[in-house]
């Protein structure tokens, strides 16, 4: 009830303010001059492509429902068409999940259990089985022995080149697999999350979707539009991860976006790495 | 087809695979060897000793040990021959042939002077100075293949080395570095992002002196009329035609030397490195000009 | 701010002969907390106990720089900043270190080995079980993967005399041989332009 009001009343006051922020971010979109006539973006990779192909994706656009095909844009394949190495992506997942999880669950020993602290009949003469305590995890009611105990952390780091291969494997079965598209940018003519909606059923893109941008301010209607919708998210390009590239079936790079994650993962799988390829240890910084 | 491709082939069986998500994906079978808490009878309680008898109860002492009796490996004095080697100064060591190399690959540029902060950057040698690292020891393998004509600076150098770059029409420095200098020169965007005004280098300690005031091993402090003599006896030696600088076209490169008390070239001591707004900030005031000075 | 400044005037008769100098020879700028009677009567005064030490009123800034934009040296600091990516290989008569460059000729091979970063050959040895067994391990491969395999099976059959075992991984892309063949493989790796 209160996400519907809260919704209408976005609705209500944020189309007036929204022509001029859409003019404030019309700057995110470099390199393809919009043009109704197909053109192969270029690019002056650092690194060339030695061997295998790079990959060609459409460059498609957000501000119709009906996708319109605005150019081709090629990828890198060190970095969109590595091996999908599963295990690796595995254990990336695993290393998300773990790094920041702390473990609160916890249960008393047996000193710590009240009372217990009286022999309850003496050792011999009774014909009953020796006991010291009522707590001891023997008994019922007793300690717990081997229990988990709170405050355990379970961080660890993966070696830093796992970490880059995870990304360059992510997003290479996201492209083999049609997960992956490219777009101008995100400009939407309305701010209503129904147009959203209804622009993903139309393409067929999996109902989850993260959109990747490349900072972390977005156009105002696109972030008025996905508020309200759960299953849609947007993310800036340092915040690429793994585990949010699974959870979601589709992921949205604006070409910006995919060519700063090209250049940055370049970059790693190219430069000097004395400090990166050293085990991370903890009172390291 | 791709089929054969390895790069495509995976990706193309991919594309009639179910959506890669959180849910399906394993890792490799058998990567994982979980360590498990003993259960059962004697989940670790023996210490793996056994079960009572010599395992647990006898006492097997050490080897060399002779029940209270002064021990046969003890009874002989002997020379320590390793004794201090934990105070004394090192110089991991670097060869001709890897300096060769990290030339033809274009990691260092010899149209400017090499110094150790160049071949740092360059990622080919490292060295850590809180462990007593003193910086480069260039040593002679490959001095037979070496052919680059360079105005290099090391922290040692032997005889060998020293022929071989000057054959070629080269010019080496042997010169010290105290260890805080030697960090600026291994991280030296670290410590201009710190703010601080670059340091003096420090003079050398007195067992080092010899060294490096030494004309034969071009030490920094030497006499440069004596190191020109030094160059051409070591010529004589080695039977090589000597270069005559002078006339060179890289002159100028070539006779570039830093100040005993300068770490880094063309930057002098007392000036702060602006990185962020790409400046330089120059000391004024009289003080600092004369501190700096010494 | 007190008492920050009464900790470092404790120190004061140990820096009367080199008041600037504070650790590691470094100057420290950032310290503006200067006492006025430090300068005049230092011998005079009794820094021994904490509650004698001056309280600090008045501070300034002591030392004054120049500030030079767009500086001519900024070619020398350029030249200590850390390499973005590992250069390019740019094409020599020689070279006398014995490198070898790739050739382009490799890119239209069926199969194909990429250069590291360090532009070198990705063949190793692996040494496991304290050096009794003995892999070469060729990585970074590309293209068709068994012919290659096919390749090297029959130059080393031709070369070593001998079957060689081989063992090829499709997914992780790299070949391991049985036995130390590492000089054999680059030579041969060479040959082909890789």
């Amino acid at each position: 009830m209160t996400s519907l009001l809260v919704n209408s009343f976005k609705k209500l006051c944020l189309t007036s303010i929204s022509r001029s922020t859409r003019v404030y971010s019309t700057g995110n979109s470099p390199t393809v001059h919009v043009s109704h006539n197909l053109s192969v973006v270029q690019k002056g990779w650092k690194i060339l492509p030695q061997y295998t192909k790079p990959r060609e994706v459409w460059i498609e656009n957000l501000d119709t429902i009906d996708e319109n095909k605005l150019g081709l844009f090629q990828l890198h394949p060190l970095v969109f068409a590595a091996s999908p190495r599963i295990d690796i992506i595995h254990r990336n997942v695993i290393w998300q999940r773990k790094v920041r999880w702390v473990s609160w669950a916890h249960t008393k020993t047996r000193a710590e259990v009240r009372g217990g602290g009286r022999k309850p009949w003496p050792q011999k003469g009774l014909g009953r089985a020796r006991h010291g305590s009522i707590r001891s995890p023997l008994w019922r009611g007793g300690g717990i022995a081997h229990g988990p105990r709170s405050g355990k952390t379970h961080f660890f780091m993966l070696p830093f080149h796992v970490r880059i291969h995870g990304l360059t494997s992510t997003l290479s079965a996201k492209l083999a697999q049609d997960d992956l598209h490219i777009v101008k940018d995100l400009e939407l003519p309305t701010n209503e999350p129904e147009y959203l909606l209804d622009l993903i059923e139309k393409r067929n893109w999996g109902p989850s979707v993260l959109i990747v941008d490349e900072n972390d301010v977005v156009p105002r209607n696109i972030a008025v539009a996905t508020d309200s919708i759960q299953h849609i998210n947007i993310m800036p390009v340092y915040g690429l991860n793994v585990y949010s590239m699974l959870k979601h079936d589709t992921l949205i790079l604006t070409l910006s976006a995919a060519e700063r994650i090209e250049e940055r993962i370049l970059n790693h799988l190219h430069s000097i790495d004395s400090n990166k390829s050293t085990a991370f240890k903890l009172d390291q910084v | 087809m791709g089929s054969r491709q390895i790069a495509e082939k995976s990706l193309s069986i991919l594309r009639s695979l179910p959506r890669i998500s959180l849910g399906n994906i394993r890792d490799n079978p058998g990567s994982k060897i979980t360590q498990k808490r003993g259960r059962g009878q004697h989940g670790g309680d023996k210490h793996g000793a056994g079960n009572k008898g010599g395992g647990q109860r006898q006492n097997y002492m050490r080897l060399g040990y002779e029940t209270g009796n002064n021990p046969f490996y003890l009874r002989v004095p002997h020379e320590n021959y390793y004794k201090g080697h934990h105070h004394r100064r090192q110089y991991p060591p670097l060869s001709l042939k890897e300096l060769q190399l990290t030339i033809d690959k274009n990691r260092v540029d010899i149209t400017k002077p090499i110094d150790i902060a160049s071949l740092v950057r360059s990622g080919v040698y490292n060295f850590n100075p809180d462990q007593k690292h003193y910086g480069i020891n260039l040593t002679d393998e490959g001095a037979d293949i070496f052919q680059a004509k360079l105005n290099i600076e090391v922290q040692w150098a032997s005889e060998e080395v020293i022929a071989a770059i000057e054959k070629n029409g080269g010019v080496i420095t042997t010169a010290y570095y105290d260890p805080h200098s030697l960090f600026l020169l291994k991280n030296p965007k670290k410590f201009f992002e710190t703010g601080q005004a670059i340091p003096r280098r420090m003079i050398p300690p007195s067992d080092a002196i010899e060294y490096y005031t030494n004309p034969e091993t071009r030490g920094y402090l030497a006499d440069p009329e004596q190191i020109s003599q030094a160059r051409l006896k070591l010529a004589q030696k080695y039977g090589y035609q000597l270069n005559n600088i002078q006339n060179d076209s890289i002159y100028n490169m070539l006779c570039e030397r830093k100040d005993p008390r300068q770490i880094f070239f063309g930057l002098e001591p007392g000036w702060v490195i602006n990185l962020k707004d790409e400046c330089i900030l120059k000391p004024k005031d009289e003080k600092l000009l004369s501190f700096y000075a010494i | 701010m007190a008492t920050v400044w009464r900790s470092r005037c404790a120190f004061a008769p140990l820096l009367v002969g080199k008041s600037v100098r504070i650790l590691n020879n470094t100057i420290d700028l950032g310290s503006k907390l200067i006492p006025k009677p430090l300068s005049v009567t230092l011998c005079a005064k009794d820094y021994s106990s904490y509650g004698k030490s001056p309280f600090v009123d008045k501070i300034t800034e002591r030392y004054d720089y120049e500030i030079i934009k767009n500086p001519p040296e900024w070619e020398y600091v350029k030249r200590l900043l850390p390499l973005d990516i590992i250069p390019k290989v740019t094409p020599k008569d020689n070279y006398p270190s014995g490198w070898i460059p790739p050739k382009e000729e490799a890119q239209n091979l069926p199969y194909f080995i990429r250069r590291t970063k360090h532009h070198e050959i990705p063949i190793y040895l692996n040494l496991t079980y304290r050096g009794t067994r003995k892999v070469t391990k060729i990585k970074k491969l590309d293209g068709d993967i068994w012919l290659l395999n096919h390749e090297i099976k029959k130059y080393l059959n031709s070369t070593q005399q001998r079957y060689v075992e081989t063992r090829v991984h499709e997914l992780a892309r790299f070949i391991e041989v049985k036995g130390d063949f590492v000089t054999v493989l680059k030579e041969w790796a060479y040959s082909k332009g890789f």
